[in-house]
């Protein structure tokens, strides 16, 4: 039956321009996408002087890493990376921790006035106070140039919360009950039933909340005028990309005139913007395969609303 | 029986007055900590307890010159960080009474705890107080007697005298009594830490609206005499340069959301066609690839944007070996065709990223509808459009009317990277006003003012969507 059905439509012409066609332009859409980052890598590893020549377009020459281990002399960019790893890192982690047990929370109805407390909870998603307010309410409780800005606003996520409790509630709840008759108080019903059977959902929002904790930026940017100890990688790229190219005011101003005059081989202000973009870049690109398996997931449910 | 109602409603009370001191630990204006002109006026009490460093924020000049000796300034620090302790351990305490006789009896000695605590702690503020009176530059130091104290003073004597009656009120547990409490509030408690969170970072800065009706400028205290009325709201309108940025930048938000809204078809455009695609591996690929720049921040699209069209990236040294510049350009200075730019770009990042959901959205069709047609002789172009296409709309409905609820909101990262002293009269978009006005300006009133009305728009746009959604589609989206 199948044979037939192919045998009697075979393509026409139209077909082939049409497949041709349509290839060619997801073709073309895709290279936009990726000749970018291909470009600035091919910058950074290829020979500098060819770089400011303007030279390496297409094909790497001369590859060397000097520009990356160059870096460490560029004004606190060291600083700038533990930052924003360590708000990666904890940020993300709180978070997960306080979406899944809310989520947990949430569905429990014993919970006094449960209905009132999750639509308050989820209520701040369609409205917010603007940004100056939000700005006036963080310096008044003294987060301004504080690390902690960082972290804590950023614990209830209340996306997420609706995430997990859609999930937990798919979850068949004679497992909970029967763990109950068995005497489990609520934290070990959390600790030993809903968090190994929400592993699932939990890596989904762990990777986009941490995704997303990486590429903030707006907080560094306003929150952190005075701090520039504190500042995000982000905001560091920010200033360097703005900032005039002049080389000198990027390096540390203590190394010495032969120092910089040698360090000019190795760095000028085109590849130091396209090493620090690339260091930028590569963590997301580095756990972006693990991320694809969670794409659909994370869309797909977001549509449920509870 | 009776007893126990009275019980209760001295527990109400005893409730009301702990979260009362709870909450006024977070406001500035009644701070009792602060005993002079020094300490900042939008310190509160729990900033005084728990951070030195702003405590002592101005008095670098005081310490040196030793008008103030350091010794009482710390003492202000540990008074108030005892009396945040306390007002805390109360409120733990009242918490607790809700369990079982048990508990009930130690909630009620932790709060007289907490509250004899803060009591105490009142005393060490107002030693500090009139030693600092003591200063020998008083003009410059302002020595003062800070009112807020006596509120401090009052909740915690009342905290302290109910909860006494409230012990000995309270019949004495069984021995054998456990401590327990009832779920629902057990499981209240648990969730409260969020709540609180939830409320310190989203409703708290609604409160911050109160400075679009006062002349404010940052560090300022808010005075009675400083209140304005609508003055800000007029001025936005009355005053010519205000008028015309607030037109231009609507203009800018309105043009960049509609072009956004007149494209959102695309993004099920590119899903369908990608559909079409037989060959597994190369749909992939694609989809693979053209997700990545949804996952880079604005700020690196920028980079990209910078390695491909400033004066030395891809596209001018590409141009001038063919011979048609000799000089390298920066496409990005330009301010020709912004709004078509800042559509690109929008594009190049959320596009594939977009598709996804209607890719899915795809796959849950029925294949025999596809079969069906095909036998009634519906070609490749027929089956898109009358079966693919109508599959996708309600999906393609909800995410426009929840893009319409957003149309003044465009975030202002893509702006704010790309703007320039070329385009910036073309790119400013309201967030990115309120931002300029605000943060960099410094006109808070003003730029508060526009944030309020932008939300109160915003949030009567997301309730039309959703009751037009719930007409057409018996379905909410929010």
């Amino acid at each position: 039956m199948k044979k037939k059905h192919k045998k009697r439509y075979k393509r026409t012409l139209q077909d082939w321009i049409f497949d041709i066609c349509n290839h060619l332009g997801f073709l073309l859409f895709t290279l936009a996408c990726i000749f970018p980052f291909y470009y600035i890598l091919i910058n950074t590893i290829s020979d500098n002087n060819l770089v400011l020549k303007g030279s390496i377009n297409f094909i790497p020459r001369g590859i060397h890493i000097k520009n990356y281990i160059a870096l460490i002399n560029v004004n606190d960019l060291g600083t700038a990376a533990i930052v924003t790893i360590s708000r990666t890192i904890i940020g993300t982690a709180l978070m997960v921790l306080a979406s899944a047990f809310v989520g947990y929370l949430v569905t429990k109805k014993e919970v006094w006035a449960r209905k009132f407390w999750y639509r308050f909870l989820i209520v701040t998603m369609y409205f917010n106070a603007g940004l100056i307010p939000w700005y006036l309410n963080m310096s008044m409780l003294g987060l301004t140039d504080h690390y902690l800005a960082y972290i804590i606003p950023t614990i209830v996520a209340p996306y997420n919360i609706i995430l997990v409790k859609t999930y937990i509630e798919s979850i068949p709840s004679e497992l909970e009950e029967s763990a109950k008759i068995d005497g489990a108080s609520y934290f070990v019903i959390f600790r030993k039933i809903i968090w190994p059977l929400c592993k699932p959902i939990l890596a989904t929002i762990a990777i986009f909340g941490a995704v997303g904790n990486w590429n903030s930026f707006t907080d560094s940017l306003i929150l952190m005028p005075n701090a520039t100890e504190l500042q995000t990688l982000q905001h560091k790229l920010y200033n360097y990309l703005r900032a005039s190219t002049n080389l000198k005011s990027l390096m540390n101003s203590g190394s010495s005139t032969v120092g910089a005059a040698a360090m000019d081989n190795v760095l000028n202000a085109k590849t130091i913007k396209y090493t620090i973009s690339m260091i930028t870049i590569i963590p997301i690109l580095m756990v972006y395969p693990f991320m694809q398996r969670y794409f659909e997931k994370g869309i797909m449910l977001g549509a449920v609303k509870g | 029986m009776k007893e126990n109602s009275e019980d209760d409603k001295i527990y109400i009370v005893q409730r009301i007055c702990t979260m009362a001191a709870l909450v006024l630990l977070f406001v500035p204006s009644v701070n009792p900590a602060r005993i002079c002109g020094l300490i900042g006026k939008n310190i509160s009490l729990f900033t005084a307890g728990t951070s030195y460093s702003s405590l002592c924020e101005n008095f670098k000049r005081a310490f040196d010159k030793g008008w103030v000796g350091t010794l009482s300034m710390q003492v202000v620090f540990l008074s108030s960080l005892l009396i945040c302790i306390g007002i805390i351990l109360a409120g733990l305490g009242v918490c607790i009474t809700l369990g079982s006789l048990k508990l009930k009896q130690l909630g009620n000695f932790i709060t007289m705890a907490g509250g004899i605590i803060s009591l105490i702690s009142c005393y060490g503020l107002h030693w500090a107080a009139v030693d600092i009176q003591g200063t020998s530059k008083p003009d410059k130091v302002e020595p003062m007697m800070p009112q807020g104290i006596w509120y401090f003073i009052i909740f915690s004597v009342l905290i302290v005298f109910i909860t006494i009656v409230l012990l000995i009120r309270t019949p004495k547990p069984e021995k054998e009594e456990k401590y327990s409490m009832e779920s629902k509030y057990k499981l209240f408690f648990m969730l409260l830490p969020f709540i609180i969170l939830c409320f310190v970072f989203c409703y708290l800065p609604l409160s911050g609206w109160r400075y679009a009706f006062f002349n404010y400028k940052a560090g300022d205290v808010l005075t009675g005499d400083k209140f304005v009325g609508f003055k800000w709201f007029i001025y936005l309108f009355k005053n010519e340069s205000t008028r015309n940025d607030l037109i231009r930048v609507i203009k800018n938000t309105l043009a960049m959301s509609g072009l956004g809204l007149a494209t959102s078809w695309c993004a099920m455009a590119f899903a369908i066609f990608l559909s079409e695609i037989k060959n597994v591996r190369f749909r992939r690929f694609v989809q693979t690839f053209t997700t990545i720049p949804n996952f880079i921040s604005w700020v690196l699209v920028y980079a990209v944007a910078f390695s491909i069209f400033s004066t030395d990236g891809f596209l001018s040294s590409i141009l001038i070996k063919l011979g048609i510049l000799d000089k390298g350009v920066n496409f990005l200075m330009s301010s020709s065709h912004m709004w078509l730019k800042m559509l690109a770009w929008g594009m190049w990042k959320g596009l594939g990223w977009g598709a996804i959901i209607y890719i899915a959205a795809i796959s849950g069709i029925d294949q025999q509808l596809y079969e069906a047609a095909t036998v009634d002789g519906a070609g490749r172009f027929q089956r898109m459009w009358y079966i693919t296409v109508p599959s996708l709309i309600p999906t393609f409905m909800v995410l426009l009317l929840l893009a319409i609820a957003g149309i003044l909101s465009n975030g202002m990262d893509q702006y704010l990277v790309f703007e320039n002293s070329y385009n910036t009269d073309y790119v400013t978009v309201l967030d990115l006003y309120v931002y300029k006005l605000g943060v960099n300006s410094g006109k808070i009133p003003l730029a508060t003012v526009i944030g309020m009305a932008k939300s109160l728009i915003s949030v009567v746009l997301l309730f039309s969507a959703n009751s037009i959604s719930k007409v057409i589609r018996k379905e909410s989206i929010i």
